[in-house]
């Protein structure tokens, strides 16, 4: 079976406002199979809606191309974007309007009418729980309930490919679990492709097939989950809050020469979470070891004996972040 | 097609979903229009227009100065040159005399209103009761109302009837004399009688104004009605269309930063279908803004007479063209606030310069030119000589022309930048 989605190095470049230029994006080569969720994993900045904008349409490629259900999304742009629904990172949705007349809207707009679109609505709107609230304005719903009426805008016109950056962005627990459910049900159900993006480890890990990992606008690793953490080794990860002392930079090699068994130790250091935020993320070690479990005692151990104050401990088995953490050093924040 | 339309019908639906729209749509336009039409019509004496007439005097004499008088009273905007001229040089003249051939060419380029030449021989003519023409020229239409000619035709009629009066009383004066039997009144007598005759009558029409000048007047005041709302429905139609279509760009930004427009660009629609049908938006909404003001104006009196289609055309160019510049800015700013801002800037910039809030005729000639630069004079004047000027469908395509021309500009600037919205 070819695949749904084939990217050939695709590139793009922009020009900022003060003349200089970004690459966004830098090359990428991937397939897309016939019926997978494959997410798209990386911190914010790192290229992921840069790229969904190429593949859907939205945005020219700088250099290469795409090709969707065989068809060229620069050359036959038509016929690439009739299968797949786009489900933008931004609630795209009119505010001023009600939830049906906003699929409504979208509907004409993917050719349907009569009867045929009137059911399609209904449809939508059962599958995301909101046939109650049809008539209300957009602008009165709550953060978690516009996300899953955009989610349905893309359902439509019953795609074979469905791509959503982002989707559960600033909403909360229960319409996460909501819609990460729903995206499983996509596949399992009807049988749909689906491009998942997000910067979040958890949400990769529960719903793809595949992932890559992208930084920097490169995918620096492409597979499925379990032979991308085989990448990293069978190696278990002790990941250390601290507070808030300052670790001179020499220190964790020092503390790694010290512990038998512990291959490499990372430091991260506290971060605001945001400009102006009192909250922030504590500074980490993060020590990989064969079995995470032996090395631990020894660890705290160690930290406690030069002075360090330890706030939190946590063992973790090979996982995403660890093939981030591996690759580019840093860890992917939420 | 069915695709643009969609569009267009989805855009305007949200536009009239907004309260404040219809203040800007309609509440608005219909109480500017108002006022401005009431203050430019009023009994504004001070804002009356002034006629610039040259009128030469050949006779010099007591009759002719009276003539002079009579038209002055029969309409007080003439100001005739150069007798009339002022401090600021109204007449034009430059310090330079008024000679026949001058004043014709001066008719002729309609730097004057008219030209009105009072020949010699004519106190002698009305002495005698023999016919004596007055010239009159005016380029333009000879068959159109024109406020000159209409006092002059009143002045005229008024000294003729003086004369004819005259003329009966003489003759039945001797035919009198000669039935009763008493000799003749020597001819000079009679010619003094006559003479004295013919000042009384004068003198009684001058006695009762009103009535003379009621022809006259009545003509002018409804004439400055009309002008009051002519110029306020289209100045301000102008205007409120511009603000209503350029609106359109903050529009266009607001639905990129809220992912609609990309989002219609992820469907399997062209872009240039989008554009279309935005456009199409914000032409609708334009022309139903002219239909607002002009209907205002159609209420309060205002006339437009068959130059329905006319109009329209003017409306529908001048409206394309505030689109054309409203899609070529769009994709250069960049957000909603920094385009409102724009849309409000050019819309109370180009409105007055174009002679939206007072007629250009009355600016200087510099002003009058600079003011040019803005599509709104094009569209004022093509309005004006519908509405003021007897103008026709074929008088008005220059300025419907030079508006289409910069539509096309426009539009293909925006064209090629539309796309920059779209991602
Ligand atoms: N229109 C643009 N102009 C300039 N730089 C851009 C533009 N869009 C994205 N970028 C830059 O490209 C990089 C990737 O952005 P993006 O694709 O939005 O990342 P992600 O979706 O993974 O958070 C960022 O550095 C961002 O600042
Ligand atoms: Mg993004």
């Amino acid at each position: 079976m070819p695949p749904m989605v084939q990217t050939q190095k695709l590139c793009k470049s922009f020009r900022r406002s003060d003349g200089s230029m970004v690459d966004a994006v830098k090359g990428v080569t991937f397939d897309i199979e016939k019926g997978e969720i494959f997410s798209l994993l990386g911190p914010n900045g790192a290229g992921k809606t840069t790229l969904i904008s190429m593949i859907s349409g939205l945005l020219a490629p700088t250099e290469g191309d795409a090709t969707i259900g065989g068809f060229s999304i620069t050359q036959q742009p038509i016929e690439a974007k009739k299968l797949m629904g786009f489900i933008p990172q931004e609630i795209a949705l009119y505010p001023e309007l009600s939830a049906r007349q906003n699929l409504l809207f979208f509907g004409r707009m993917y050719g349907l009418g009569g009867k045929e679109l009137n059911r399609r609505v209904d449809e939508v709107l059962a599958f995301i729980d909101l046939a109650d609230r049809q008539k209300d304005r957009i602008d009165t719903f709550s953060g978690g309930m516009k996300r899953r009426v955009n989610i349905a805008v893309g359902l439509l016109h019953r795609p074979q490919l469905i791509y959503m950056d982002e989707p559960t962005v600033g909403i909360d627990p229960q319409n996460r679990r909501r819609i990460l459910d729903t995206v499983k049900q996509l596949r399992d159900q009807f049988q749909m492709t689906v491009l998942y993006t997000t910067h979040l480890m958890e949400e990769a890990q529960e719903l793809s097939d595949r992932v890559g990992i992208i930084d920097h606008g490169e995918i620096i690793a492409l597979g499925e989950q379990g032979e991308l953490t085989q990448q990293v080794g069978e190696e278990d990860r002790i990941e250390i809050g601290l507070g808030n002392r300052a670790v001179p930079a020499t220190y964790p090699a020092e503390l790694q020469a010290q512990i038998p068994g512990v291959t490499r130790i990372l430091y991260t250091p506290a971060e605001q979470l945001a400009e102006g935020s009192s909250q922030s993320t504590p500074a980490r070690l993060t020590a990989f070891a064969k079995r995470g479990r032996t090395a631990l005692p020894q660890l705290i151990q160690v930290l406690n004996k030069d002075g360090y104050e330890i706030q939190s401990v946590e063992v973790r088995e090979p996982d995403l972040e660890a093939v981030f953490l591996a690759l580019t050093g840093r860890a992917l924040r939420d | 097609m069915h695709s643009i339309l969609n569009i267009t019908r989805n855009d305007l639906r949200i536009f009239f979903s907004q309260r404040g729209n219809l203040m800007g749509l309609v509440a608005l336009p219909v109480l500017f229009t108002l006022v401005l039409g009431w203050a430019f019509g009023g009994n504004g004496d001070n804002s009356a227009p002034r006629l610039r007439v040259d009128l030469i005097d050949q006779d010099q004499s007591a009759p002719s100065a009276q003539f002079i008088d009579d038209l002055h009273r029969a309409n007080d905007a003439l100001v005739l040159c150069p007798a009339d001229n002022d401090a600021d040089d109204f007449c034009q003249l430059n310090g330079e005399p008024l000679t026949v051939e001058r004043a014709i060419a001066r008719a002729r380029n309609e730097d004057t209103e008219a030209l009105i030449v009072i020949p010699a021989g004519y106190a002698e003519g009305m002495a005698s009761f023999a016919p004596v023409q007055i010239d009159f020229y005016a380029a333009g239409n000879p068959t159109l109302p024109n406020p000159v000619r209409q006092s002059l035709d009143v002045v005229v009629q008024q000294a003729s009837s003086a004369a004819l009066t005259t003329n009966v009383l003489d003759a039945v004066l001797q035919d009198v004399t000669v039935r009763i039997g008493i000799d003749a009144l020597t001819q000079n007598l009679r010619s003094q009688f006559a003479t004295e005759l013919y000042a009384n009558v004068q003198t009684q029409f001058a006695d009762r104004p009103d009535t003379v000048r009621y022809v006259a007047s009545a003509g002018e005041d409804a004439a400055s009605v009309d002008q009051g709302f002519g110029q306020s429905t289209s100045g301000m139609g102008a205007m409120y269309v511009m603000f209503t279509v350029l609106g359109g760009m903050a529009v266009l930004q607001r639905e990129r930063a809220q992912w609609t427009l990309q989002r219609l660009n992820s469907l399997p629609v062209a872009p240039w279908q989008i554009l279309a049908g935005k456009m199409l938006t914000y032409f609708c909404l334009g022309m139903l803004q002219f239909l607002v003001v002009f209907a205002t104006g159609l209420l309060v009196g205002l006339n437009y007479g068959r130059n329905w289609p006319a109009l329209m055309l003017v409306m529908v160019a001048f409206v394309l063209c505030c689109t054309a510049i409203a899609f070529a800015i769009a994709p250069r700013v960049t957000n909603e606030e920094q385009a409102g801002g724009v849309a409000r800037l050019l819309a109370m910039a180009l409105a007055p310069l174009g002679g939206a809030w007072w007629p250009l005729e009355i600016v200087p000639p510099f002003m009058r030119q600079i003011g040019h630069l803005s599509p709104v004079a094009w569209a004022m004047d093509a309005f004006h000589d519908l509405l003021f000027f007897g103008g026709r469908l074929t008088d008005i395509l220059p300025e419907v022309g030079v508006l289409l021309a910069i539509t096309i500009l426009f539009f293909g600037i925006g064209v090629n930048s539309f796309r920059k919205l779209l991602a």
